[in-house]
C-alpha cells in the first residue's frame, strides 16, 4: 500500500515537472515571440518612415532649385535694385512647388506622415529660407546682371546648413562635378553609372547599408532646357561662370541630390 | 576724554588715507587705461583679435574688386585688391605665429566713407585701388603705402568718334611738341566729363579741367547707366577703364593717342591705406610689399587679373573671400550722377 503510494507519488512528481518545463518553454516562446514580433513590425516601420523621409527632403530641395530657375530673369536683373525675392516669398513658392510634386501641403500636413518627417522637411524649409535670406545682398545690386544665385548654388548652402543641424547628410553631386566638393563618393558615382544608361526612375533610388543602420537615397535631376545655357552647347566654350559647357542634351542625367539617413536619426 | 580724542584723531586719519588710497586707484587706473594702447600697439592687436578689419568699397571697380557673387560657399568678393588682402593676412598669420590663421574681415564701404571709417579707427587698413600719389589724394592722418600697382593713370572713354577727333586735332596743333594737358584742355572745352566722386579723376578735372561740364557720379557704373546727363566723356583709372571696355561695356571705347597707344592723362600709382599712428602696421606693410615687389609676386598679380583672359565667378567660387555681412549697405546701389555747380 505504502509501496504504491509511493510510486503513484513518484508519478504525480514526474507529471508536475513535465508540465513546469512545457510552461517553462511555451512561456519562453511566448516571451520571445512577444519581443521580437513587435520590433520586427516596429525596425520595418522605421525604415518606410526613413524611406518617405528621403523622398519628401530631396523632393523639398529639387522645388526649392525649380523656384530659383524660375526667378533667374528676376534674380540677375540689372536694373531692377530691389527684387522682392525676400525669404516669405520664396517660401510661398516653394511649398506651391512642393505641393504641386508631392500633393502634401507642408502647413496642413496630413495626419499619416510621421511627425519627424514633418520636422526635417520644415527645417529644410527653414535652412532653405535663410539661405536666401543670405543672397539678398546680392539679389538686389543694381546695375549688376548675373549673379550665381543659380538652382546649383542654392543647393549646395541650403543643404550644407540642413546637413550641420540634423544627422540627416545631404548634398548635390555629379559624375564631373565643377566644384569638386560635390563629387560623388563610391556609392553615389555607382548610382550615377548605373542612372546614367537607364531611364528616369519616379522615385529616389534607396539602399539600406551597414546591416540596416544607413539609409542611401539617390534621386537623379535631369538636364531641361533652361540649364543648357549653361550646362549645353557648344561643348568645352566657357559659361558665363567661367567652366566649360558639358555639351548636355535635354533629358541627359544632370547630377543626384544624394541623403544619407542614420537609422538612429531620431 | 582724551583717549576718546585720539581715538577720533585715528579715525579720521584713516578715513583720510583710505580717500587717498582710493583716489590714487582711480589715477593709476585712468594711468593704465591711457598707457595701455601704447603698450598694444595695432599689430599685436591684430594678432590677439585674430582678424584683420579691411575696408574694400562697395562700388566695384573690375578687375580690382569685382561685384559680390553668390558661391557654392555663400556670397564672395574677387579681384586683384582681393588676392592683395588674402597676401597680408597670410603674412600677418606668418607675423602673428598663433595656431590659427589671421582672417580678413571685409568691410565693404562706400567709397568716400572709407577714409572716414579708417580716421574712427574702424578699420586697419583699406584696399580699394586708391591713389596716393595725385595732388589732393592723401587726405591728413593717414598713411599710403609703397605702391601696389604701378604706372596707372586717369583715362577717358568714350562713345563718340568725334571727341576723340577733337583731341587728335589738338595733338596734330602740336606738330609734334606733345603736350597732353594742353590737348585734352582744349579738345574736351565745353564737354560734359563724368568723374567719379573722391577719387582721382575728380581731383584731376577738378584742378586742370575748367572749361568743362562737369558731372559727379557716385560710381563708375553710375557714369555708364546715367542717361540724362548726355555724358561724353568719363574719366577714372587707365586699367580699370581698359578692363570695362573690353568685358564689361563694349559700347564705349578708350581714348587714344593719334596712334592708338594708350592716353594717360596724368600718372598714378595704388597703394594700400592705414592711420598715420599705425607705424607698426606701416613698416610691416612696406616690407611686406617689398617683398611682393621684389619676388615677382604684383607683377603676377597684375597678369592674372588685368591681361589673362578669365571668369571672375569662377575665381570667386576658388579663391573669393567673403565679406562681414554686418558691415554691408543694406541695399547696394551705384548711386546717380549730377552736375556739379559753377563749372
Amino acid at each position: 500500500m505504502i509501496k504504491g503510494n509511493v510510486v503513484q507519488w513518484a508519478d504525480n512528481e514526474k507529471a508536475e515537472v513535465l508540465m513546469i518545463a512545457l510552461s517553462k518553454a511555451f512561456l519562453s516562446l511566448g516571451l520571445v515571440f512577444i519581443l521580437t514580433w513587435p520590433q520586427n513590425v516596429f525596425a520595418q516601420t522605421s525604415q518606410q518612415d526613413s524611406e518617405q523621409t528621403a523622398q519628401l527632403l530631396t523632393a523639398f530641395l529639387n522645388a526649392g532649385r525649380v523656384v530659383i530657375e524660375r526667378n533667374q530673369s528676376l534674380i540677375n536683373d540689372p536694373v531692377k535694385a530691389d527684387k522682392g525675392f525676400t525669404p516669405e516669398v520664396f517660401e510661398r513658392l516653394v511649398l506651391d512647388e512642393f505641393f504641386q510634386q508631392t500633393h502634401i501641403d507642408l502647413n496642413h500636413p496630413p495626419s499619416s506622415l510621421p511627425s519627424l518627417t514633418i520636422d526635417l522637411v520644415r527645417m529644410l524649409l527653414l535652412a532653405s529660407k535663410e539661405v536666401v535670406a543670405d543672397a539678398q545682398l546680392v539679389i538686389n545690386q543694381r546695375g549688376i546682371g548675373y549673379k550665381n544665385f543659380i538652382p546649383a548654388t542654392f543647393g549646395s548652402q541650403a543643404a550644407r546648413k540642413f546637413s550641420k543641424r540634423s544627422k540627416v547628410t545631404m548634398k548635390q553631386t555629379t559624375l564631373d562635378p565643377r566644384n569638386l566638393k560635390n563629387a560623388p563618393d563610391a556609392y553615389e558615382e555607382t548610382v550615377l553609372k548605373r542612372l546614367a544608361k537607364e531611364p528616369a526612375p519616379s522615385r529616389p533610388i534607396v539602399k539600406w547599408i551597414d546591416g540596416g543602420r544607413l539609409l542611401r537615397a539617390v534621386m537623379p535631376l535631369y538636364y531641361s532646357e533652361d540649364c543648357l545655357t549653361c550646362h549645353g552647347n557648344p561643348k568645352g566654350i566657357l559659361d558665363i561662370s567661367g567652366y566649360p559647357r558639358e555639351g548636355a542634351q535635354v533629358g541627359e542625367l544632370a547630377g543626384a541630390i544624394s541623403i544619407q539617413i542614420p537609422s538612429d536619426h531620431r | 576724554m582724551r583717549v576718546c580724542a585720539i581715538r577720533r584723531f585715528h579715525g579720521s586719519l584713516l578715513l583720510a588715507g583710505l580717500c587717498i588710497l582710493l583716489q590714487g586707484c582711480g589715477l593709476v587706473y585712468d594711468a593704465v587705461e591711457l598707457i595701455h594702447p601704447l603698450t598694444r600697439d595695432e599689430l599685436t592687436t591684430i594678432c590677439t583679435r585674430g582678424r584683420v578689419r579691411v575696408g574694400i568699397s562697395v562700388e566695384p571697380f573690375r578687375p580690382f574688386v569685382f561685384p559680390a557673387v553668390y558661391t557654392d560657399e555663400g556670397i564672395r568678393v574677387t579681384g586683384l585688391d582681393i588676392e592683395l588682402i588674402r597676401e597680408v593676412a597670410d603674412a600677418l598669420t606668418a607675423h602673428c605665429g598663433g595656431p590659427t590663421p589671421i582672417v580678413p574681415t571685409l568691410h565693404v564701404t562706400r567709397f568716400p566713407d572709407l577714409f572716414l571709417k579708417m580716421a574712427e579707427g574702424q578699420l586697419d587698413l583699406f584696399v580699394s585701388s586708391v591713389s596716393g600719389t595725385v595732388p589732393g589724394a592723401r587726405p591728413a592722418g593717414l598713411w599710403f603705402s609703397p605702391p601696389y600697382f604701378h604706372e596707372d593713370g586717369v583715362a577717358a572713354i568714350i562713345q563718340k568718334p568725334e571727341v576723340a577727333e577733337r583731341v587728335w586735332q589738338q595733338f596734330r596743333k602740336q606738330n609734334g611738341k606733345l603736350d597732353t594737358l594742353a590737348a585734352v584742355q582744349e579738345g574736351f572745352a565745353g564737354l560734359t566729363i563724368a568723374v567719379q566722386k573722391g577719387r582721382s579723376s575728380h581731383l584731376y578735372a577738378q584742378a586742370n579741367l575748367k572749361r568743362i561740364r562737369m558731372v559727379m557720379c557716385d560710381s563708375l557704373p553710375a557714369s555708364i547707366e546715367t542717361k540724362d546727363q548726355n555724358i561724353d566723356v568719363i574719366l577714372t583709372n587707365h586699367s580699370i577703364l581698359e578692363y570695362v571696355t573690353k568685358r564689361v561695356w563694349q559700347d564705349w571705347r578708350l581714348l587714344t593717342h593719334i596712334d592708338g597707344s594708350p592716353l594717360i592723362l596724368t600718372h598714378e600709382d595704388l597703394s594700400i591705406v592705414t592711420s598715420d599712428g599705425h607705424k607698426r602696421l606701416q613698416w610691416f606693410l612696406n616690407n611686406l610689399l617689398f617683398r611682393l615687389e621684389e619676388s615677382g609676386r604684383l607683377k603676377h598679380m597684375r597678369r592674372r587679373w588685368v591681361e589673362a583672359e578669365y571668369a571672375p565667378t569662377r575665381r570667386a567660387t576658388t579663391e573669393g573671400l567673403p565679406l562681414e555681412v554686418t558691415q554691408v549697405p543694406q541695399h547696394y546701389d551705384q548711386g546717380q550722377c549730377r552736375p556739379v555747380g559753377g563749372q
